[in-house]
């Protein structure tokens, strides 16, 4: 009798093994947890210079404001104009965003600049924001380029 | 007298073996109900379930991004005393018409290197010469219509040949 019911018991429903699944989305939640960061609405997708053998490193500056020089227009044209803006902000002229710097540095003297260019811009563009920082006594310049993988 | 009471007595004995075997058996099936201790999982799965949908959603997987720092040629200020030091000044120019061909030359020395890693073995070389070291001042002179990243990549080179001293040149 007991036996009887044992069989009922275990062949009465369609039994699904859970435990290999819930394993599997562990490891996945895990794995992406890990591998993830978070970015800073600073950082506006664009093409960063690729140089081999890079030697920028991760530094983080707690000080700083980063003046985006962005391909102006989806379709860059044969010599293509910037656009520049501070952080997530809206494009503006470089002398309204120089009174920004200005402002700023009165509020914090220690602000460091970093400048991240699109690398199919010409020099000529991104030599403007320099210009720029170079008038208002910055005179180290933070640029961003990808880090060496292998590093 | 004495048979009656013997009977009683074992009547009441047979009476409370049955009623301990019966105890015993109710307490194995309360054991057998209560003694595994559940625990609902199906939270947790549902959590987990939102935090990996949540993770395949918002992971971009991008290249890390780092910093070359420099020094800017600075216009203003006083003036002060020119070192005696005689810096090595690259010019990188775009080569023609095609955009992503250029020319490097380096003021004062005859090589010509064709690649950034070949200007990279070249300021090494110099490095190596008498009156240079890795402390001598290194300007880059980039043409107005050069590519940013080939700006960036010969800034870079010349960190690569462990020049502490980089900067830009007008």
């Amino acid at each position: 009798m007991r036996h009887e019911r044992r069989q009922r018991q275990t062949s009465s429903g369609i039994s699904f093994n859970a435990v290999p699944m819930v394993d599997v989305i562990f490891m996945l939640t895990i794995f992406f947890m890990l591998v993830s960061r978070f970015s800073s609405a600073e950082q506006i997708p664009m093409e960063l210079p690729k140089p081999e053998h890079s030697q920028a490193s991760v530094v983080k500056i707690p000080e700083r404001v980063i003046i985006n020089c962005r391909v102006n227009g989806l379709l860059p044209a044969e010599s293509p104009q910037a656009v520049f803006s501070i952080g997530p902000n809206q494009p503006e002229p470089l002398d309204v965003i120089a009174r920004r710097l200005v402002a700023m540095r009165q509020k914090s003297p220690n602000l460091k600049v970093v400048v991240r260019a699109d690398r199919r811009l010409p020099y000529a563009q991104v030599r403007e924001v320099m210009r720029m920082l170079a008038n208002h006594n910055i005179g180290m310049l933070n640029v961003v380029a990808h880090v060496d993988e292998k590093n | 007298m004495r048979s009656r009471t013997d009977h009683r007595s074992t009547s009441q004995r047979q009476d409370s073996v049955i009623a301990r075997v019966r105890e015993r058996r109710l307490r194995r099936s309360r054991l057998r109900q209560g003694s595994a201790i559940t625990m609902n999982f199906a939270p947790m799965i549902d959590m987990t379930f939102l935090l990996l949908i949540f993770f395949l959603v918002t992971t971009t997987f991008e290249r890390a991004e780092g910093i070359l720092a420099s020094k800017l040629p600075q216009h203003t200020g006083k003036h002060q005393a020119s070192l005696p030091i005689v810096p090595i000044v690259v010019r990188v120019q775009p080569d023609g018409t095609d955009h992503n061909a250029f020319t490097i030359s380096i003021d004062g020395f005859d090589a010509q290197p064709t690649t950034f890693a070949a200007l990279t073995s070249v300021l090494l070389d110099i490095q190596q010469q008498p009156g240079f070291d890795n402390e001598t001042p290194v300007v880059i002179v980039a043409s107005h219509d050069l590519l940013w990243d080939h700006v960036v990549a010969s800034w870079n080179a010349a960190l690569h040949a462990d020049c502490r001293r980089v900067a830009f040149g007008d």
